[in-house]
């Protein structure tokens, strides 16, 4: 008898994880192809200190610092630019990423089905990966792997504080 | 790169290893029969699983649809669910005799966190707020000085485990009140070096007044049995 609320338990735990829906794009844009070039002149001609995350929505890590890179785009939205580079996906896969995870963040999405970007800037072809920028495009840090929140924070108080020398 | 977080528990571990070691050479655990090595672990296993789990569910992500992002521990753990969890383990563990249990784990728990914070300089993220002071490191060339702010936590953590330690075998405290001032210094080291941190959105800082007013009352409590049955102290 003890069994039969664990495999209740078991049974709504799985039908939950099986039933979870498709998730609504209808308000996400299709994200604006971008290049080396291009992103490198953006970088360049900003005024702000700027974190750039390269991300995929296949790549699990990615999923996990989705939401202290959102909490950190939400905290310091006026004092430095958030740019994401989505890399090696489909604009739909972005995009439903996108709509889960970063629905109101004041991150500038990008999409770069090559992946040709982060090794221009100096990266790898691994994801995730995030590169921290001074006012200017001076690149302060590059952060390889799964970014933790301390290191987030850190990270942003460095080009904060180049800024403001 | 990833692997750094496993450093930074290795030195936590040792931490740990290394002072009930110390303890148990020197007879300070000799009334507890328990397995304070295996509870130990155990309860850093089960605190880290729930705070993963708390921390994703506050992330807004969902652990039963991302179940394997359960285990990218570097992405965050909430420290107060951790802590409460990995407590509520060590009393379940050690029910038989609780007081004993959590006083002989009180030194090594502090020197496992003091190893775990040691553990930045395995990690990189040693560094914290900006400062003048000459002991300054900058994060970057160029880059202004900053504290060195787990490094003094770590230091910290180690001296107050082998004062707790060397308490336990000199004074004889009353039962308990070894693990409620461990609790009230690992809340109160926390607290006091969390203007040191940059962070998103300022810490668990509620957490480290909790921690602090638990163990203030564990320890309150553990004076009055004390004095109500002053044998059971007595060696």
């Amino acid at each position: 008898m003890r069994r039969i609320p664990v495999l209740v338990a078991s049974l709504a735990l799985v039908t939950a994880a099986c039933s979870a829906g498709t998730v609504d794009v209808s308000g996400i844009p299709e994200l604006e192809a971008t290049s080396p070039d291009a992103v490198q002149s953006l970088l360049d001609t900003t005024t702000l200190p700027t974190v750039v995350n390269v991300w995929a929505s296949w790549c699990i890590p990615c999923r996990s610092e989705a939401p202290l890179l959102d909490r950190a785009a939400a905290e310091f939205a006026d004092r430095v630019r958030f740019i994401g580079i989505n890399v090696r996906d489909s604009q739909s896969g972005a995009r439903e990423f996108i709509a889960e995870f970063f629905p109101d963040a004041a991150i500038e999405h990008l999409f770069d089905r090559n992946g040709v970007v982060p090794p221009s800037l100096g990266g790898s072809g691994a994801v995730p990966l995030t590169f921290f920028y001074a006012p200017g495009g001076e690149l302060v840090r590059l952060h390889s792997g799964v970014l933790d929140e301390r290191t987030l924070a850190l990270e942003i108080d460095e080009i904060l504080s180049r800024a403001s020398s | 790169m990833e692997f750094t977080l496993l450093f930074a528990a290795f030195f936590g571990v040792a931490g740990l290893w290394l002072m009930l070691r110390w303890e148990a050479a020197r007879g300070n655990a000799a009334d507890c029969a328990a397995d304070l090595w295996e509870i130990a672990i155990t309860a850093a296993v089960v605190g880290v699983f729930i705070g993963r789990l708390a921390a994703m569910i506050g992330d807004g992500v969902n652990p039963i649809t991302n179940p394997a992002d359960i285990l990218i521990v570097r992405a965050g753990v909430a420290t107060g669910w951790a802590s409460a969890a990995a407590l509520v383990t060590v009393a379940w563990l050690g029910r038989k005799e609780l007081w004993p249990a959590m006083d002989g784990l009180a030194p090594a728990a502090l020197a496992a966190l003091g190893g775990w914070h040691a553990g930045c300089l395995a990690r990189a993220t040693c560094l914290g707020t900006t400062t003048d002071l000459p002991w300054g490191v900058a994060q970057s060339p160029g880059g202004p000085g900053r504290h060195p702010v787990e490094i003094y936590a770590a230091v910290l953590f180690l001296v107050v485990a082998i004062a707790v330690a060397l308490w336990k075998a000199r004074g004889r405290p009353a039962a308990g009140l070894p693990a409620a001032i461990a609790l009230i210094a690992a809340g109160g080291i926390r607290l006091t070096t969390e203007p040191f941190r940059p962070s998103l959105g300022g810490g668990p800082v509620w957490w480290y007044l909790a921690a602090i007013a638990i163990g203030a009352i564990g320890g309150v409590v553990a004076v009055r049995l004390r004095r109500r049955r002053p044998s059971d102290s007595q060696p």
